[in-house]
């Protein structure tokens, strides 16, 4: 090759100046694999060291989805506002209409349970189409796939941010009307929220990543997730109490990945109470399971993607 | 790996695997097994035993046909597809313009996709929002085009903007593919200019282009691609001259069998 020596030299000095400026690795080596792990310390610091780009990223598609259109977001809240008086019209009508009494707190229970649920089910659906959608972003970068379905889910907590202060207008105004309706006063009892939201973001992010990999693979993956998330609902505790289950019937609660953290929510909310200890660990070993399961499934095979684009 | 080698090719060879029959879905996958059938995959060899050092500083271009496998040689050394057999070493942080438009949202204005591609590429908010500025000047849109949204440029525009990205990340290793077709005469000036600049810096610069004049003017290193292989590595105006004689009548060099 036509180097001349000086070139040779400034090359030579280039590269050691570059040496302290950066600390991603300089020399990278990209082997064959075999649905391995890449190897996970610089995976992870990698992750975390583009974070914002997942979090610009969430920022920049709500912004284009919603440019130039004012009611985008409030359809957003009217949505699952709506959503969830349509269901509480039904509860009532199935219960035989003798709730006035206590329906207030129906209502609360299942707007709560709904806003919720709504965040973990748009963490997975949106997530699970996040590889497939991001083709051209995958074709031309390298960079690690989970901060693609990573961003779904820091878009759909963005969403659910602004159903609280929904919920608590839905509520306040409610006490107006029906005074008798016992509401929790504020309590450290709430601290426990976001220490719940913390962990049922998780385990929808791990769920993410096992759907968002299995979408690579078979592309209807996320019709049929669809309905898996309707019936997901229904087997929540949102549109029925936990109270409602004695004995081993308490373990429908805990075989759902989202069980605990909807009733821990939902307790939280209603009634002031913290947590239970079964609803604590439920809600951890949920996150820890599917972060540690959807992380490998997913990590071991994103090397693959680009290929099956 | 000698210090003086940017990428180390050892023996690389890349296939995609493509199911010929149906879609891939979840369905189809069931239908199949209750009928015992078995997939049908396709292998293509997109890249075949290819071995290639390359020292820092170089600018070397890749010419080929359609579909010879160039822009896979491209994307693997990105890191994007691993390579089924063989190795890969890169020394130095790389920035890719692989295909026009890298990740753009045509949503979002201009100002915000280099936001967004800067972000992917691995810089920092800070980084990034700094080099904004520098990089939107030297897009050089008309009035004000910068702050509109993608979808209403034209493709040369398009172009510009993600040339100007890719350039001006500071890159130890630049892979461009096909970078430079879109632009205008005096855009092309411009880029040149900048490539040039790069060189001067001890950059190294991978340009994949069919503009063969691009090749002869800029490269000091050419590399012939036909099938997956690398048929020839020279002299810029050489390797020009044998590829265009081989699309004219077909003739691959002498040298070929004992490659
Ligand atoms: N995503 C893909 N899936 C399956 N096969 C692919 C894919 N991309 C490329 N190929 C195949 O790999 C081979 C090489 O393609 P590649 O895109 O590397 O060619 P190229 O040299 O860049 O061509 P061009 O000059 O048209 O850009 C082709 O035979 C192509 O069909
Ligand atoms: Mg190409």
């Amino acid at each position: 090759m036509n180097l001349t020596p000086e070139r040779w030299q400034n090359a030579a000095v280039a590269n050691t100046q570059k040496q302290d400026e950066s600390f991603i690795p300089l020399i990278q080596v990209f082997e064959p694999h075999r649905a391995s792990l890449p190897p996970l310390i610089p995976y992870v610091k990698e992750f975390w060291r583009r974070r914002t780009f997942a979090i610009e990223l969430a920022r920049f598609t709500d912004k284009a989805e919603y440019l130039g259109s004012k009611l985008g977001k409030v359809w957003l809240v009217l949505n699952p506002l709506l959503l969830a008086f349509v269901y509480f019209m039904l509860v009532t009508v199935i219960r035989g209409g003798g709730t006035s009494k206590n329906g207030l707190t129906t209502l609360a229970h299942i707007l709560i349970g709904l806003f919720t649920f709504s965040f973990a089910s748009s963490c997975i659906s949106a997530g699970a189409t996040s590889i497939t959608t991001g083709g051209r972003l995958i074709l031309n970068q390298a960079f690690p796939r989970a901060l693609l379905p990573f961003s779904s889910s820091i878009s759909a907590f963005y969403q659910y941010l602004p159903t609280i202060p929904v919920y608590l207008a839905v509520i306040i105004i409610g006490k107006i009307f029906y005074p008798k309706t016992q509401i929790p006063t504020l309590s450290w009892a709430f601290l426990w929220v976001p220490v719940i939201v913390a962990l049922l973001a998780v385990t929808a992010f791990g769920l993410a990543l096992i759907f968002a990999t299995m979408n690579v693979y078979f592309r209807d993956t996320n019709k049929l997730l669809s309905y898996i998330t309707r019936i997901w609902l229904y087997a929540s505790p949102v549109l029925w109490l936990p109270e409602m289950l004695h004995g081993w019937h308490r373990a429908f609660l805990y075989v759902n990945p989202l069980g605990p953290a909807l009733a821990a929510n939902s307790s939280i909310w209603i009634e002031g109470k913290s947590p239970t200890t079964s609803e604590l660990i439920g809600c951890l070993v949920w996150a820890v399971i599917a972060l540690v399961f959807g992380g490998y499934f997913f990590t071991s095979r994103e090397r693959d993607f680009a290929v099956r684009i | 790996m000698p210090d003086d080698l940017a990428i180390r090719i050892e023996d690389l060879s890349i296939t995609y695997k493509i199911n010929v029959d149906t879609k891939r879905t979840l369905k189809n996958a069931v239908m199949r097994a209750s009928k015992g059938e078995k997939v049908r995959m396709r292998k293509v060899e997109a890249v075949k035993h290819l071995t290639l050092d390359i020292p820092h500083g170089s600018v070397v271009g890749i010419v080929g046909a359609n579909g010879a496998g160039k822009s896979t040689l491209m994307r693997s050394i990105a890191g994007i597809l691993p390579p089924s057999e063989g190795r890969i070493i890169v020394n130095g942080k790389i920035s890719t313009l692989l295909a026009l438009g890298v990740g753009f949202n045509p949503a979002l204005s201009g100002r915000d996709n280099i936001i967004l591609g800067g972000l992917a590429s691995g810089l920092s908010r800070e980084e990034i929002e700094a080099k904004t500025d520098e990089i939107a000047e030297f897009a050089a849109l008309p009035d004000g085009f910068i702050d509109m949204p993608v979808r209403t440029y034209s493709s040369g525009m398009y172009g510009r903007v993600a040339f100007s990205v890719a350039v001006n990340m500071t890159p130890d290793i630049l892979l461009l593919d096909e970078a430079l077709s879109a632009g205008d005469a005096s855009f092309k000036e411009k880029s040149f200019g900048r490539m040039r600049e790069l060189c001067a810096e001890a950059r190294t610069i991978l340009i994949v282009s069919h503009a063969l004049a691009t090749v002869t003017e800029l490269c000091d290193v050419a590399i012939w691609m036909h099938k997956g292989q690398m048929l020839a590595k020279g002299k810029p105006q050489e390797i020009v001259d044998q590829y265009l004689k081989f699309l004219d009548v077909g003739a691959l060099p002498s040298n070929f069998e004992d490659m």
